[in-house]
């Protein structure tokens, strides 16, 4: 079965580079674009990762996580942060509610990858098989 | 100020996570500007000792200047003098604003964007893209991102892996260059807040514009910066007010 991810950003410009990084692996991205809908998705979907912002309207990543953490359905799900905003009072506060890890951006695919691989199964997608060549 | 356990706590989870610190002089000049009570003394032995910020102060206090042969205030001490700690806050918020840009284009374009004079592009004319981003707190301000908007699509198709002339959405191009805004400033934000000078990020607006204009408030500062790499060229504006609440 298919790795579920999900990303939690108002950029879609993010959105869309987590599900490209993630596209050669056998995994389902799923979006929300803050805080509220990523709690709504996490709840019917159940993810097996989730990829989170911190700065967004509506409900934003801490609030998301705290929320998240206090549901005993949610909060083993593992969580990595993926934020501009390294300060030291943010990075005490998440890392106390209990995220798994911590990606400040500008980041690169590769090392997103590297870091999701540690949290769950990353499986390379089968190389589809070549058209057959008409005789 | 934090307490020594959590700044310890916070080394080791930075080293973890790996999280880049901000430079020694920039990190202790933000300290210094948030201590409403520092002289400015402390300031100017703290600048001197990197010849980058104190090549950036000049700049700043000689707005009209073309180059050094022009510039009327000499010495980071008369910079000072005359331009007061809101100059000195501008140098501690465009260090790392400037280190974030470079490293995005970097790690997410392959391109080594290089800061340069702004005398040494061309200024951009009639409609460009326009991004700010305001911050509030102690210390109050904008930032804004201008460009053409070819260079605009250039960066939205790079970051996003597709050639131009495939991206038509001009809602990823406005996306893509709020987030770039969004990167930048959230990692100057960190540096303020991390010396006292707590102040919250307001969502990025970003639209055409003809409007060259940049607003300053009363007793706040301007820094320009500019940056090139081959035919792209990206011109950033800070203004700063500090201990406004």
């Amino acid at each position: 079965m298919a790795t579920k991810i999900l990303s939690v950003d108002d950029s879609r410009t993010i959105r869309l580079i987590v599900g490209k990084a993630f596209r050669p692996y056998d995994c389902t991205v799923l979006e929300a674009c803050n805080g509220e809908e990523g709690l709504a998705t996490a709840a019917r979907e159940k993810p097996d990762l989730i990829i989170l912002d911190v700065t967004m309207p509506v409900m934003d990543g801490v609030t998301m996580l705290t929320k998240l953490k206090e549901d005993p359905a949610l909060k083993a799900i593992p969580v990595i942060m993926l934020t501009a905003e390294s300060g030291r009072e943010n990075v005490l506060l998440i890392a106390k509610l209990g995220v798994r890890d911590y990606l400040v951006k500008p980041f690169k695919e590769d090392q997103l990858i590297e870091k999701a691989g540690r949290c769950v199964t990353l499986e390379k997608r089968p190389v589809a098989a070549p058209a057959p060549t008409p005789a | 100020m934090a307490a020594p356990a959590d700044i310890n706590q916070y080394k080791e989870l930075a080293r973890r996570y790996g999280i880049a610190a901000t430079p020694e002089s920039v990190s202790r000049l933000t300290q210094l500007v948030a201590r409403q009570d520092c002289c400015t003394d402390e300031i100017c032995r703290v600048i001197e000792k990197d010849p980058g910020l104190s090549a950036r102060l000049l700049r700043v206090a000689n707005p009209h200047a073309a180059d050094e042969a022009e510039y009327t205030v000499g010495t980071v001490d008369q910079a000072l003098m005359r331009n007061g700690i809101g100059c000195a806050l501008l140098l501690a918020m465009g260090t790392p604003l400037s280190a974030a840009l470079i490293k995005t284009f970097q790690t997410m374009l392959s391109l080594k964007l290089e800061a340069v004079d702004t005398h040494q592009l061309d200024s951009l004319t009639g409609p460009h893209m326009r991004g700010s981003i305001g911050f509030a707190g102690k210390v109050t301000g904008h930032v804004y991102l201008r460009m053409s908007s070819a260079t605009a699509k250039a960066i939205a198709a790079g970051i996003l892996g597709l050639e131009p002339a495939e991206l038509t959405d001009n809602d990823e191009i406005r996306d893509a260059a709020g987030e770039l805004l969004n990167i930048m400033t959230g990692n100057f934000k960190s540096n303020l807040c991390d010396a006292g000078l707590d102040c919250r990020l307001q969502p990025p607006k970003v639209g055409m514009t003809e409007d060259f204009s940049t607003p300053v408030e009363p007793g706040g500062g301007l820094e320009r910066l500019a940056f090139r790499a081959g035919k792209i060229e990206i011109f950033i504006e800070v203004t700063a007010n500090p201990f406004m609440d």
